[in-house]
């Protein structure tokens, strides 16, 4: 009788899509990490762009910083969270809840006005403030400022 | 290959056959990632809703407060170093891990110590933000741009906390009884998470202006 690990190891019916690879050595996540230190100092520099470059840098820096987070998120998550090397049922379920939660959370913030209006100083749309609450319900005549 | 055969590889992968599910993952793993998931969905609801609030400090009715806004505060080079040690720590984790893997259980232990170490050092780290905010008057009641600020960081704050209780116990666990390298991956797989979401949050709320 023999047993050949290698062979029944991804195809068998017991396990079936269950990789078994060992992922990345210690050297590789030690590259990976100068990677992340690297990209993070790169974000951390955005600070300082302005006094550097201008203020026309200002304009990239939000779509730099961004590009690099989802950078970081993914090398943390394919490697470090073993994502790559793990059953293709785990990568799936990531990638669907990631989705739903882009989705989700995009449509509320939609739904809050955020990409037109997000209160910063720079946006000249600032939201209706209500009247106070006490004037809508308010039978009483000179009790509400706009009487 | 025989079924005897098929019965040996699957004792030798799985001992005592704890592991076999018809997923192919073990539960206590496909656990975890579908608890990270849901994990996923508070940290997003919490973000957005740091977003929305984070330049309306005193502009919701009946709420308003002071006009101070977490941002005014920001200490980023402070910040950029303890980002540093909480990556810093998802490095000796997977190192932990691999040590684990190859039977290791000295490195492991050591690898284990170092990320429980710098975990509580980025505690350390925002226990001393926190107490810089109130020293300017920002506090969690201060307006809700601040609650919004103080209750996501919290929030990471105390995953990084129980991320830490789980590495000590899982360091004194390792002495008294027989350590499976899953039991690592699968609370190293909490602790990057910890990781990533911090990515979220240094970029979104520190860095974008």
């Amino acid at each position: 009788m023999t047993t050949d690990i290698t062979e029944v190891d991804d195809d068998s019916a017991v396990h079936p899509g269950e990789h078994h690879s060992h992922g990345p050595t210690d050297g590789q996540y030690f590259t990976i990490f100068w990677v992340l230190v690297v990209l993070t100092a790169l974000e951390v520099s955005t600070e300082w762009w302005t006094d550097w470059f201008g203020e026309g840098s200002r304009k990239i820096a939000v779509p730099v910083l961004i590009i690099l987070m989802v950078i970081k998120f993914f090398l943390v998550a394919l490697y470090f969270m073993h994502l790559k090397f793990d059953s293709p049922l785990l990568k799936r379920s990531f990638y669907f809840g990631m989705i739903l939660a882009i989705a989700v959370y995009g449509i509320a913030l939609t739904a809050m006005n955020f990409w037109e209006d997000s209160g910063s100083t720079r946006f000249n749309n600032p939201p209706p403030v209500p009247p106070p609450p006490f004037c809508e319900t308010s039978q009483m005549p000179g009790e509400c400022p706009a009487d | 290959m025989s079924d005897l055969a098929y019965e040996e590889v699957e004792d030798l992968e799985f001992p005592d056959d704890v592991h076999a599910t018809s997923t192919g993952i073990s539960n206590e793993k496909l656990g975890m990632w579908v608890y990270l998931a849901s994990d996923c969905l508070l940290f997003g609801g919490m973000i957005s809703t740091y977003l929305i609030y984070k330049n309306r400090p005193a502009e919701v009715a009946n709420l308003a407060g002071s006009h101070h806004i977490p941002s005014d505060y920001f200490d980023i080079p402070f910040t950029s170093m303890t980002s540093f040690i909480l990556l810093m720590s998802s490095l000796t984790m997977v190192l932990s891990v691999n040590a684990i893997m190859r039977g290791d259980l000295t490195r492991m232990r050591l690898w284990l110590t170092a990320t429980a170490v710098l975990g509580g050092l980025f505690l350390g780290g925002q226990v001393y933000e926190f107490t810089e905010f109130l020293h300017h008057g920002l506090g969690f009641t201060t307006n809700v741009a601040s609650s919004a600020f103080f209750a996501l960081t919290g929030l990471h704050g105390v995953h990084v906390a129980v991320g830490v209780i789980m590495l000590v116990s899982l360091i004194a666990l390792s002495f008294r009884r027989k350590m499976h390298a899953e039991a690592v991956e699968v609370i190293g797989l909490y602790w990057h998470f910890v990781d990533i979401v911090w990515v979220l949050i240094f970029t979104i709320v520190y860095l974008i202006p």
